[in-house]
């Protein structure tokens, strides 16, 4: 099967004045259909320039970055754009969602940029927000939301437009491990509906949800375990309601 | 994308920072209202001046001292004596195409009457000025030729003048009025003229020509008015009287300008002063302008994340550049329509308050129009470089920005 992302000897190297900083020195990284993987590192060990490549917000300095099969490491921006609007979901840490606007409006700019008719935005965000249990919030702006909530709808904005891959950079960073948990269940569950995920975390205990985790230092791959038992987010939220009534 | 769904980010971006929007939006109505203003009170003052002239007969000529010469100072010192009454009555006799010929001896001089003391202008004449000028009386009578003859002291007075000179203006025939230390009999009280170029020509007062040459101990006419049979032989009276005068005088000593001239002339300076006051305005509008960019390139600042984050998702360069150029296009149409309707109010309450005429909706329509073509290209102009800049940035950059 052909691999959702390919990396092949990617390199990222960014110029502070007149010193070139390796954020990346060489990763090869292939992600299958349907696989949900955990990149882990410490900070400064690439994890977030990984991510922006895998996104198809920069572009590597050299080796290839193959989607969908396709070499897209010399596209245009705007060609970028296309990509990123078409088959990548972002969720981030700091969720960036646009404060003014409501939650259904967030969740309906990803399909406003691929030209979506406005009916059918409007169907698809309700549907979107439904899907992560916020269509009673639909109407409230962000900063109404409670952090657990905002998450929620920043990945529904990421599915909207049925991508290939959902990006998730530190996406319980923010949150109180409950809301954590519940986002994490969320991810679970969209991965069991064959959804490929990558998320960059700094937290083994969050990793361990994963399949696999790929381990990150100095700008190189260090380690690639699969997780034999992957943590389900799920019961660990009953296990919580136990604990803490 | 649809241009509605750029429409209502705009239009909620602006609502978001309202007092500034408001500010930037007042730059641009101002900068509107003025040109709008001065544009139509220019049309206003440039058809009433010109029709105020108009209403003078389009079969009068003037005939005035010193020649005018390209760059050349008009009525010079030697010119200003070139006129007599007899080049008046030469024209009179020989001129084929003309009907009435006036001297026009006038000067501006105190005269008193009943204790009331006021400056007004004095113009000596012939009695046919009022066939020639289109006088006519509101009682009494005109001057007469015995009047001319016997250097009579007889005067006529416009209503202006009898209204400041008189406590009762309608009952004045008979009384006395003091020119230069001599007692006037008022024979006659024409009726009102009205005003040109915002001169009261109802404040003056007619005596005969001869008597003012007496008075005032000079022999030259000020001006002469010539009036043609009709309009159609305005061409060959102005060739007869330029004929007869160069033949007494000897040499081109004079002007004889006819109306249509005059009209052309004076049509021509308005027209350069109204162009130079709208430049003046179309200033303020540049600067305006320079406000929208200032503004948007704080807003562009200001949400550099939000650009990340649209780009993040999806968002083109274009996309973003129209987003930000609509902004801009945004402030200055709500600018332009508002100072619009400032500029029209402006111009409605000048013209009407100082020449008596509201501005047509034929002559403000094309204005309006330019306006607010103006104003949207204003926003173009200056937002294009803002929307720019944020359809440059990078979105990692732009994601990280705090």
């Amino acid at each position: 099967m052909t691999p959702v992302v390919a990396l092949r000897e990617a390199t990222k190297i960014y110029r502070l004045g007149k010193v070139d900083v390796p954020a990346l020195r060489g990763v090869g990284l292939a992600i299958e259909p349907g696989e949900f993987v955990a990149i882990m590192g410490p900070s400064g060990s690439g994890k977030s320039t990984l991510m922006n490549l895998l996104g198809c917000l920069d572009r590597p300095t050299s080796g290839t970055y193959l989607f969908g099969g396709h070499d897209v490491s010399q596209l245009s921006d705007d060609e970028l754009a296309e990509l990123r609007n078409r088959r990548i979901g972002f969720v981030f840490q700091t969720f960036n969602l646009l404060p003014r606007l409501s939650a259904l409006k967030n969740v309906e700019m990803p399909m406003v940029y691929a030209g979506v008719s406005r009916a059918e935005r409007l169907r698809r965000a309700q549907a979107a927000l439904e899907r992560v249990g916020l269509a009673h919030r639909a109407s409230h702006a962000p900063p109404e939301l409670s952090g657990g909530e905002q998450q929620r709808v920043a990945i529904a904005r990421a599915l909207v437009n049925t991508p290939s891959i959902l990006l998730a950079d530190e996406p319980t960073g923010n949150l109180d491990s409950r809301s954590g948990e519940e986002i994490l269940a969320i991810v679970q569950e969209l991965n069991a509906q064959d959804m490929t995920i990558a998320m960059v975390t700094h937290d083994r205990d969050i990793a361990e949800h994963s399949q696999r985790i790929i381990h990150l230092r100095d700008g190189r791959l260090v380690r690639d375990e699969m997780v034999p038992r992957p943590k389900q987010a799920r019961q660990e939220l009953i296990d919580l309601a136990v604990v803490s009534p | 994308m649809d241009l509605f769904e750029s429409f209502s980010i705009a239009r909620e971006a602006l609502r978001a920072n309202r007092l500034r929007t408001i500010l930037t939006t007042l730059g641009v109505i101002i900068g509107v209202a003025a040109v709008i203003a001065l544009v139509s009170v220019g049309q206003t003052v440039r058809t009433s001046v010109v029709g105020e002239f108009a209403t003078l007969g389009p079969e009068l000529l003037w005939v005035l001292p010193g020649k005018a010469r390209e760059g050349s100072q008009f009525a010079r010192e030697e010119g200003r004596l070139s006129l007599t009454f007899e080049d008046a009555e030469a024209v009179a006799k020989d001129a084929d195409a003309v009907s009435g010929v006036s001297p026009i001896l006038q000067t501006s001089i105190e005269v008193t009457s009943a204790g009331r003391r006021v400056t007004t202008t004095v113009v000596g004449t012939t009695p046919n000025i009022a066939d020639v000028r289109g006088l006519s009386m509101q009682a009494g009578r005109f001057l007469s030729a015995s009047d001319l003859v016997r250097r009579k002291r007889a005067a006529v007075l416009g209503p202006s003048l009898a209204r400041r000179l008189y406590r009762t203006p309608a009952n004045i025939l008979g009384r006395r009025v003091i020119i230069n230390g001599r007692a006037f009999d008022v024979v006659g009280l024409l009726r009102s003229e009205g005003q040109v170029l915002g001169l009261d020509l109802d404040d003056r007062l007619y005596i005969p020509v001869t008597t003012a040459q007496q008075l005032f101990r000079i022999d030259y006419a000020s001006f002469i008015f010539v009036k043609a049979k009709d309009t159609a032989s305005v061409p060959r009276a102005l060739r007869e009287t330029e004929r007869i005068l160069l033949r007494r005088h000897g040499e081109e000593d004079f002007t004889v300008l006819t109306q249509s001239q005059l009209l052309t002339s004076l049509d021509a300076i308005l027209r350069i002063l109204t162009l130079a006051l709208t430049s003046i305005a179309a200033i303020s509008l540049v600067v305006g302008g320079i406000g929208i960019m200032n503004i948007m390139l704080v807003s562009v600042t200001e949400r550099t994340r939000e650009i990340g984050i649209r780009k993040a998702i999806g968002a083109r360069r274009l996309h973003i550049l129209t987003q930000f150029l609509i902004e801009a296009v945004v402030i200055s149409l709500v600018g332009g329509l508002m100072g619009m309707l400032v500029g029209l109010a402006l111009s409605w309450g000048i013209s009407t308050s100082l020449f008596n005429s509201a501005p047509s909706l034929g002559s403000t329509a094309p204005i309006v129009l330019l306006a607010f073509g103006f104003s949207a290209a204003v926003g173009v102009v200056f937002g294009v470089y803002p929307a720019w800049r944020a359809a440059q940035l990078h979105p990692v950059e732009a994601l990280r920005y705090e």
